[in-house]
């Protein structure tokens, strides 16, 4: 896979992340607000440590090491 | 209970300085050790201070699709997600959540696949990558900070909520 391609598709990703989100505040048949997705996580026995992990590791990763 | 004003005001001031102070330092340093550190450390004695020891149980009646948690006696017209007997709670469920679950498996799909592609990280750019190509930049990086304290302080408000969407008063 070329790096043009890659990175094309690294866009694609984002521009359906954005588009889901808009959806998703468009009408009440659509996807889940993403405020939704985080509550239903946070509020999860089990998800919500995973959720606080995952917080914890990403920005460890990104900003310390 | 929501936040009193001078808490909220001292906590983005706080989480204000902290991103500017992160975007000064380099990773693998004491300093990018710290500053990270910190909210981790914040976000771990939030979550214990303002979460319930244990969730209460889902009701039957799931939110609507598109998501409002669910406000307490908010009727439902015909004909609309939610009525009994015209969708049940899974396939509502699903068709409210599905959509972020499968995109969230096609990028750690396609994250694994570059992060293991032979050949150049140039060529194959991971988010972390393209993070670091973001980090040389002060502005960005602050930015960036700043994006994952919010999501930080947003997990512990959305924690604080009962299934039921109402606010848990701290313990």
């Amino acid at each position: 896979v070329s790096a043009a391609l890659a990175d094309a598709l690294w866009v694609v990703l984002g521009a359906a992340v954005l588009g889901l989100w808009v959806r998703s505040h468009l009408g009440r048949s659509g996807p889940a607000r993403p405020s939704v997705v985080l509550e239903r996580l946070a509020t999860g026995s089990l998800a919500r440590i995973a959720l606080v992990l995952a917080w914890m590791w990403t920005g460890w990763h990104l900003f310390a090491r | 209970v929501p936040a009193p004003v001078p808490a909220v005001a001292l906590g983005v001031m706080a989480a204000g300085a902290d991103a500017v102070a992160a975007a000064t330092t380099t990773p693998f340093t004491w300093q990018a050790d710290l500053v990270t550190a910190l909210p981790i450390a914040a976000l771990a004695v939030g979550a214990l201070w303002r979460w319930p020891l244990h969730p209460r149980p889902r009701p039957a009646r799931e939110p609507g699709p598109a998501g409002e948690a669910g406000e307490p006696g908010e009727p439902r017209r015909p004909g609309q997600p939610g009525q009994p007997g015209l969708e049940s709670g899974a396939s509502r469920a699903l068709g409210a959540f599905g959509p972020w679950c499968a995109l969230v498996l096609v990028v750690v799909a396609w994250e694994l696949f570059e992060y293991l592609a032979p050949g150049s990280r140039g060529a194959h750019p991971t988010l972390s990558s393209m993070a670091d190509a973001l980090d040389r930049h002060r502005a960005a990086k602050a930015v960036v900070f700043a994006a994952w304290l919010c999501l930080g302080a947003c997990i512990v408000r959305a924690g604080a909520r009962d299934a039921s969407g109402v606010a848990t008063p701290p313990s």
